[in-house]
Order: C-alpha cells, then structure tokens, then sequence
C-alpha cells in the first residue's frame, strides 16, 4: 500500500428498518447486533432517511465507506436510496434470501423463533462480508 | 367517498434508543387503531418507492421524529405533503423524565411506558382527525 493511499477501517451498513413489514425488524436487528457485538470496531452506520433530510455530509456516506445495505424486501429501498444519494454500494443483501417457505413471520414488534434464527443469519452473513471488505481493499 | 386512513411514519432512527420508541410507538397506534392507522416504510418513501408515494400523498399523515433533524417529516415534505401533525419524540422523553428508554434494541420499562404516553397522544390526535372528517362531509 502506498503512503498516501488511505485505509479502509469501517464498513458502512445502511439498513432499511422497513417499519410496514417483520423483515423490516430483522434487517435492523441483525444490522444492530453487527454494529454493537460482532463487528463494533469495524462497523459504522447511517439513519437511511438522512440522505434526504441530513446535509452534504451524511450524503458523503458511502463516498467515504465501503457499505453493504440490509433490505427486508425486493423493493430494496436501503440499496436504491444509497446509491441515489449517496454512491454505490460495495454489497446488497436480502433478508428475504434467508427466509424459507415454512418461516412464520407475523410481528412487526418482537420477534419469534423463526425471526430470531433469521436475525442471527442475516448478521453472520453481515459479519462476513464486513471481513471480506475490509481484507480486499486493505491488501 | 373512501375514508382516508392517518399514515403514522416514525423515523427509526436506528443510532438511539429514541429511534426505537418513534418505531415502536406507530406499531402500538396501528394496534390501537387498526382500522384507521397504518404505517408506511420510510426507507421506500426516502427510495422513491411510488406505493409509498401514494399512500402518503392520499391520506392523512403523522410523523414522529426522534431526532432535531426530523426525518420523517422532511421525507414526507420532499414529496409535497405536509403532515397533519408533526412530532419531535425527544420532546417527550423531556416532558416525562421518569419514563427514560434504556437500549436501542430494547427500550426496557421505562421507554415502554414513554411509548404508552405517546401513543395515548397519536391515538387522541387521530380522532381529532377523523371526526374533523366527518364534520366536513
């Protein structure tokens, strides 16, 4: 690495927080637990509504970090507001990837088994990815 | 004529505890209310989500923010609506010390009983709403 070059020492999540469906939850849950117990010191974050209502600043994000966006749902609001706003993302993932047919997800609220086993996925594939990041562009 | 729903748009801010209560505080209004009060994802209507756009364009809006950058408000704003109401949760929690949220993740005792507070406020708002509707027709 030059001297000059700067290092990479966060990666930026970006989650959707869908608030209108339980995937919503899961994204912001398994985003959360990365942030504060797998990944603290390697991991950052944005309020994703804060590309629209925060300064040039908060739109610099994913200028400024590597990121990967959480969604809850093929509408992939994380992922589109990111790159419309902020520049592109490093990686996408779907909760929805995570779900299988027999999963019974009802509560917007608490989570269930099925919810908490999904949660937990989501946030190891997070994890991964995080180190993947961070090894790639700091060679 | 279809009666308007009131579209209840926390912010989630996902950085505080305060985030939590403005999520979970919609959640308890749509339980309260369920005929009358839903919610819209903020990302989509941030994304440009055209459902969102139109759900929140043809009803009527509450916000509630957690933060002094209020944005649920500004994001429904962006898209020319101006919400019926608009809330500042921060503002609550001052007015109400002993009800303090504890985590991000779980807003233990006291942020359950700030949700209740706020909650009781939304739901006091929304049929102030809906009998204004009802006087007009």
């Amino acid at each position: 690495m030059e001297e000059n070059e700067k290092k990479i020492s966060k990666v930026g999540i970006v989650s959707c927080s869908g608030e209108d469906l339980p995937e919503g939850s899961i994204s912001r849950l398994a985003t959360l637990d990365v942030l504060h117990h797998k990944k603290p010191f390697d991991t950052t974050t944005i309020c994703l509504p804060l590309y629209v209502a925060g300064g040039e600043g908060d739109r610099m994000f994913a200028k400024n970090h590597p990121t990967i966006t959480v969604d809850g749902c093929e509408k992939l609001c994380a992922k589109k507001a990111t790159e419309k706003y902020s520049g592109k993302v490093t990686h996408s993932i779907n909760v929805r990837d995570f779900i299988k047919s027999s999963d019974d997800l009802k509560n917007k609220s608490s989570l269930n088994e099925d919810d908490k086993r999904i949660t937990a996925e989501v946030a190891d594939a997070i994890s991964i990815k995080v180190d993947e990041i961070l090894k790639e562009n700091n060679k | 004529m279809t009666s308007k729903k009131v579209v209840v748009i926390p912010c989630s801010g996902i950085g505080k505890p305060i985030g939590t209560v403005s999520r979970e505080t919609a959640n308890e209004v749509i339980r309260l209310r369920p005929d009358v009060a839903e919610t819209v994802c903020l990302a989509a209507l941030t994304s440009g989500d055209e459902e969102a756009i139109k759900k929140v364009k043809n009803n009527h809006v509450i916000t509630l923010d957690g933060c002094a950058k209020h944005c649920a408000e500004k994001n429904t704003q962006a898209y020319g609506k101006e919400p019926d109401k608009s809330y500042m949760i921060l503002k609550f929690a001052a007015q109400n010390p002993d009800k303090k949220p504890e985590g991000i993740v779980d807003i233990g005792k006291g942020g359950k009983e700030l949700v209740k507070t706020i909650s009781e406020k939304i739901i006091s708002d929304i049929d102030e709403i809906k009998q204004n509707e009802k006087n007009r027709v």
